[in-house]
């Protein structure tokens, strides 16, 4: 009991020691902290200010993606069986700080690619290319940057569409983007788009009308382009919420951190005070 | 007074039971979307005209389903007596099965929302640059005569 009460007293003589060692180091680290807070709270607000537009981005691209898969639904298509030409497209944004959000989409990506191993990768945006690179580099035939710092627009998507029909064609193209669900969850998610022969052979297509024969072919053109687009959309709004969550979060415990330097640095203050009024008291003492 | 809320209650019970029937059986569920924004979204109508490629049609509900490409034109949604018409930038239209039409279109505005003018002298502009030499130019000026010579139509 003695040597462990030495042990407790002599632990706490060196941390007090530490203590007043590092009175300014204490205060250059709450400084620190403090501006830390101030840039994660303006983030966390300049994120909720473009939530709003983001939301709404997403909520229209919704609608204007949804004629397609009713479409594709209705007419029963799928992908020929023992279809070897897969393109799998991963849409992700350029920036971090915000949480899980690119790293379950490069989840993601390592399922489809283990369920269709042929298949070829484009990534949209510089993160899920750098995780692409990292598992499967020898599958990445084209990447793009510079998309999601602005709400995303159709002819940002069109544009991206052009550069991947320049790859050829694939039977079954599988977008895969994080799906906004609430303002507090995202769940990557995929969409799955057909090449003109796979929508020309889907079972239930005599049940629509069509007059023309290049109308499918438009169709599925269009489609990859909207898919896209929707995918861009809902990505960035879930990039959005879930960085202003990770950025509250930041701070909230900044907030927390800097409480408890607050009180250590006083502690520490008042320890290094009394113990100055020590020395000159006994000093003063010692001379009488 | 109890009850003669409570019969309002039944009454209008009765009366909303009533127009969901008959609604079902008679009208369009009517989306048209752009990229950027929503116009109508799941909205009941009678009636809805379209630009198709192989020919402008109407659509009245069970139409069969279709889909079809869309020129550059007007589209004229019919609720009732009313009458609001859209210009399109060209897009796609879809009929299912369960009497809903879905129009997607890249950009769309109400017909009311141009002036003759305007288009007049972005038409003549277009039809210049369509003699260009240079193809691109060319390609996305004729693109222009098209959409603006629809409009024009349109809008006399």
């Amino acid at each position: 009991m003695y040597r462990l009460g030495a042990q407790q007293i002599a632990r706490a003589s060196c941390a007090q020691a530490r203590n007043y060692a590092t009175l300014r180091e204490i205060e250059t680290r709450l400084k620190s902290i403090k501006n830390i807070e101030k840039i994660t709270k303006t983030m966390k607000i300049v994120a909720s200010t473009r939530l709003g537009k983001a939301e709404k981005a997403m909520t229209s691209s919704r609608v204007y993606h949804e004629s397609d898969i009713d479409f594709f639904k209705t007419a029963e298509t799928a992908a020929p069986e023992g279809s070897e030409k897969t393109l799998i497209i991963a849409i992700t944004s350029d920036k971090g700080l915000c949480g899980s959000i690119h790293s379950q989409m490069g989840k993601k990506v390592k399922a489809a690619v283990s369920e269709y191993p042929t298949a070829d990768i484009v990534s949209i945006g510089d993160k899920t290319k750098n995780q692409v690179l990292r598992s499967n580099s020898d599958k990445l035939v084209l990447s793009f940057s510079g998309v999601g710092k602005e709400t995303p627009s159709f002819n940002e998507a069109s544009l991206i569409v052009d550069e991947i029909t320049k790859l050829g064609d694939y039977d079954k193209i599988i977008v895969l983007y994080n799906k906004f669900v609430s303002s507090v969850s995202f769940e990557p998610s995929a969409a799955s788009i057909f090449s003109k022969e796979s929508i020309d052979a889907s079972s239930k297509l005599s049940v629509f009308d069509i007059e023309d024969d290049d109308t499918t072919g438009v169709l599925a053109k269009v489609a990859l382009t909207n898919a896209v687009f929707a995918g861009m959309a809902e990505g960035y709004a879930s990039e959005i919420s879930a960085r202003r969550n990770a950025m509250d979060n930041a701070s909230k415990n900044a907030g927390d951190m800097i409480n408890k330097y607050s009180i250590l640095y006083n502690r520490t203050r008042q320890a290094v005070i009394t113990n100055e009024l020590v020395d000159i008291i006994t000093g003063a003492s010692s001379l009488d | 007074m109890f009850r003669q809320s409570f019969r309002a209650i039944t009454k209008v019970n009765r009366l909303a039971g009533v127009r969901t029937y008959a609604e079902a059986a008679n009208s369009l569920k009517l989306s048209l979307a752009m990229p950027h924004d929503t116009i109508f979204n799941k909205k009941e109508v009678t009636q809805v005209n379209v630009p198709a490629v192989s020919g402008d049609m109407g659509i009245l509900a069970n139409h069969v389903p279709i889909v079809e490409q869309l020129n550059p034109g007007v589209v004229e949604i019919l609720e009732g007596t009313n009458s609001s018409k859209f210009f399109i930038s060209g897009g796609f239209v879809s009929v299912l099965p369960d009497s809903s039409i879905a129009i997607t279109t890249v950009e769309a505005f109400p017909l009311d929302a141009f002036e003759a003018s305007t288009v007049k002298t972005l038409l003549t502009e277009a039809k210049k640059n369509a003699a260009s030499s240079d193809e691109k130019v060319a390609a996305e000026a004729s693109i222009e005569v098209e959409v603006l010579e629809a409009l024009t139509t349109a809008l006399h």
